[in-house]
């Protein structure tokens, strides 16, 4: 048996045990007497030991077996929980991590052995009551309080024999050796009994031979069984040996075993036993019931395994099967264009029943396909509280970071890149919006600043707002500045909107930080955050007011390959326009428009909005007004402007294509799209209209 | 050995040769990965004057240059022999560029061919790397790159 087929799992459950850890332990940090929290924490920790033994990592395996001793001494109320315990403990997740990537990259953990951190996670053991616990008795301690959650039970005594186990048996015990009967329980957490089971028989068999297996030895391996299994053993040792040699398996919850002849275990009724022999016959300690009593609940739902009923599947296969659903949804849109067209042979019912039949059919295969790429951004989101926390120790400012949303589900590759903008947001909140402690007691607001990252779907867009209660931006300074670095002359900064210089800071090596930190201030914050924003299809807006905070709103879209889309007409082009952002469409007659600031706006049912005019912006001939103009009513936000067309062609469901590398893309074009007729048309980005 | 040497010398490229305006023009047959009829372009508001807009070639969107425009000649006029290239170049993807018409492939030995420094100043040059004959015919060599890179902004 080989480990490496488990070490995908491995790598995947690790990372979840790390993050469910750091999240732990900040919250252990506000509430040092949370006892549920430090239980949690210990059981992560050991699985995570636990995981690492199995998989030979020796030197991963060490670091969290201190960290776990650590924690032990917390649970038994010998140390109390520190900040500087804290900062040890993260550095220990990060070496943790660091060791898992080169796990990733390698598959093998390295040589680091992170020396410095051991010492200082011993320093806490050393500075508590007892001594630094020996791992021996660390080991039975722990796997005292796992066998008071579920005593392992002689089951052994219980099993029911094969003719063949029965002619095995007694031919073991023919030969005079001494036979044993165990029953050996794995721990309920455990991610890999198969495993475990497997490590359990290696160490038995160091002493003598197992002569039956029950469940059979094929079934342990498939790990069709439960939380425990049997087994029988002919050899010359002592039954302790046998059990140290078991219980020294890591995520084994115990073992109990006996001598047995088979003249008792064929008989009827089983044998009562005497003396059983669990390892840790002296200890049932007092404190270990207590501290695993909220065990036996999580036991309740953690108890049956489900199988597994997810599938994992690498993103490029995913890719691929998108790209042949686009090609589907272009050929039955070349489909749907014949059967419309008149004077063929295609205008029988039946056909037209069956494309419309197709449609919702390639309709809702790109839906599942859709939702199979779709990820919560938690897996982005949930690293920042801890990044939140070193920072406001860099610096030293109390800052608190609230999130809502974190469930929001977005493409993939979305989310994959979504992080390092956020991040970036984050830190140039923390770092340049909240001011220091001492100015919020003066400004007369609470000294913790608070940093909200709230992420909700709005139509077809995810919106995800970073927003701070902090000193908000000061135009004045950036306008000063943008006359300083020659960007604007003095009287054109004069008529610059709010927006507009606000806009200065979203370009390149404009750092508006007095001082450069570590953090931010190089100048290359904000223009990478858009870059990357607008790379994803998405934009980027600031609101701020001075003195109160600042909120960035990030828009991205759903999907990135295919869209529904309302096409439309200017004179003998065609446009397409995503059906998420428009809102109506209306019939203007040519004397409702009024003019506000010689510009064009539209007065509809007492909103007014501005109004554009496609042909203008698009360089198309301009042509002599109608009666009155059809107008596409589109929205950003809360924000309407109007897009007057000459024609509606209709509703249709098309596949985002790019323009290529060589053309220099004016921003009004997201992209092209391939019409059923072979003929392409070009997408317009209504946001970049406002 | 000497033998290798006397390869080198002789090394001998296809080229496609087409004409734009009362010249012709070689274009290195290594980037050519289709030659089309004219179709209908799209065209793309807002770009460079000589991105004549996009085609879809097999479902692909493709760019499509006009090289008269990008070297300072007139517009194109769309004959019946009218011909978009289709140049593959290695990370930016297909580009089309049009030209009037494309005459045949011939075969040009490398030493038959002068080399054209880009700077030379009359700009038109700058499209060009090389000269090369064929018979009684000067066939002035594309430089695919300089077509492509954007450093003097027409």
């Amino acid at each position: 048996m080989d480990v490496s087929q488990y070490l995908e799992i491995f790598i995947d459950e690790t990372s979840e045990h790390i993050q469910s850890l750091s999240d732990c332990i900040m919250t252990l940090e506000k509430e040092p007497e949370n006892k549920d929290t430090i239980n949690e924490i210990f059981r992560a920790a050991h699985s995570l030991k636990g995981m690492a033994g199995t998989m030979g990592f020796k030197r991963m395996q060490h670091l969290t077996h201190d960290m776990e001793n650590v924690f032990q001494e917390v649970r038994s109320e010998k140390v109390k929980v520190t900040s500087e315990m804290i900062d040890i403990l993260f550095r220990c997740l990060d070496a943790i991590e660091g060791y898992l990537e080169t796990i990733k990259s390698t598959s093998d953990e390295g040589t680091e052995e992170n020396e410095a951190i051991i010492a200082a996670l011993n320093r806490f053991l050393e500075g508590s009551d007892s001594e630094a616990p020996k791992p021996a008795e660390q080991k039975q301690e722990s796997a005292g309080e796992e066998q008071a959650g579920g005593e392992t039970e002689k089951k052994f005594l219980e099993v029911q024999f094969s003719d063949k186990d029965k002619d095995a048996l007694r031919a073991a015990e023919a030969t005079g050796a001494k036979l044993y009967g165990m029953t050996v329980s794995v721990h309920k957490d455990c991610l890999l009994k198969a495993a475990r089971a497997f490590l359990v028989f290696k160490s038995v068999e160091e002493f003598g031979q197992i002569v039956v297996y029950n469940p059979s030895s094929q079934d342990i391996e498939d790990e069709r069984f439960e939380l425990d299994f049997n087994i029988f053993v002919s050899c010359d040792v002592e039954l302790d040996k046998l059990l140290k040699a078991v219980e020294s398996v890591s995520e084994i919850a115990g073992a109990v075993g006996e001598q047995v002849k088979c003249a008792d275990l064929f008989g009827d009724a089983p044998v009562p036993s005497n003396a059983p022999a669990p390892t840790d016959g002296a200890q049932t300690p007092d404190a270990a019931v207590k501290d695993n009593k909220q065990a036996p609940a999580k036991a309740k739902t953690a108890s049956k395994p489900v199988a597994n009923r997810t599938v994992r599947v690498d993103i490029e296969k995913l890719d691929a099967l998108m790209n042949q659903v686009s090609e589907l949804i272009i050929a039955k849109n070349s489909l749907v264009s014949i059967s419309s067209q008149e004077g063929n042979n295609f205008q029988s019912q039946t056909f037209h029943e069956q494309i419309e039949y197709l449609e919702r059919i390639t309709t809702s295969l790109h839906e599942s396909v859709m939702k199979v790429r779709m990820v919560p951004i938690e897996s982005v989101v949930n690293k920042f509280p801890r990044m939140i926390r070193d920072l406001s120790r860099k610096l030293n400012k109390k800052m608190e970071l609230y999130m809502t949303g974190e469930d929001t589900e977005l493409d993939r590759t979305v989310v994959d890149q979504i992080g390092d903008p956020l991040q970036h947001l984050l830190r140039n909140s923390a770092d340049h919006g909240l001011e220091s402690g001492e100015l919020r007691k003066e400004r007369g607001k609470p000294e913790t600043g608070s940093i909200n990252l709230n992420a909700f779907q709005e139509g077809n867009n995810v919106i995800i707002e970073v927003s701070d209660d902090g000193n908000g931006i000061d135009t004045e300074s950036i306008r000063r500045k943008a006359i300083e670095r020659g960007l604007v002359t003095p009287e054109q900064a004069e008529r610059l909107s709010q927006k507009e210089i606000i806009d200065f800071l979203f370009m390149p090596s404009f750092s508006m930080a007095k001082q450069i930190t570590d953090i931010s201030g190089r100048g290359v914050g904000l223009d990478v955050v858009k870059s990357n924003i607008e790379a994803l299809g998405g934009d980027v807006e600031v609101k701020s007011v001075l003195g109160e905070g600042t909120k960035f709103t990030v828009r991205l879209p759903l999907t990135l390959a295919i869209i529904q889309a309302l096409m439309v007409e200017i004179r003998d082009e065609k446009y397409a326009i995503a059906l998420g952002s428009i809102e109506t469409i209306e019939d203007i007659p040519i004397e409702e428009i009024r003019h506000v600031e010689a510009r064009e706006v539209i007065n509809l049912r007492g909103v007014v909005f501005p109004m554009i005019r496609l042909d203008r912006i698009l360089d198309i001939e301009p042509q002599e007004d109608p009666e009155s103009l059809t107008v596409v009513v589109v929205k950003k936000g809360d924000r309407l402007a109007g897009l007057v067309v000459d024609n509606l062609i209709g509703q249709l469901e098309i596949v985002i294509k790019s323009l290529g590398k060589y053309i220099n893309n004016s921003k009004i074009i997201s992209g092209a799209t391939i019409l059923g007729d072979g003929e392409v048309a070009l997408i317009l980005d209504v946001n970049t209209l406002f | 050995m000497a033998e290798q040497i006397e390869v080198v010398e002789h090394i001998k490229k296809q080229y496609i040769v087409v004409n734009i305006g009362n010249e012709q023009y070689g274009i290195d047959i290594g980037y050519v990965d289709n030659i089309v009829r004219m179709q209908k372009i799209t065209r793309v508001p807002r770009v460079q004057p000589f991105f004549k807009g996009i085609i879809n070639l097999r479902g692909e969107v493709i760019p499509v240059m006009s090289i008269r425009v990008r070297m300072g000649f007139e517009d194109d006029v769309f004959t019946n022999a009218t011909r978009i290239i289709i140049l593959k170049i290695e990370q930016q993807g297909l580009l089309g560029i049009i030209v009037d018409e494309v005459k045949e492939v011939v075969t040009l030995d490398m030493a038959d061919v002068e080399r054209v420094s880009s700077d030379m100043s009359d700009g038109k040059a700058s499209f060009i790397n090389g000269i090369g004959k064929n018979g009684d015919d000067l066939i002035s060599l594309l430089d695919i790159f300089s077509i492509i890179e954007e450093k003097e902004n027409v």
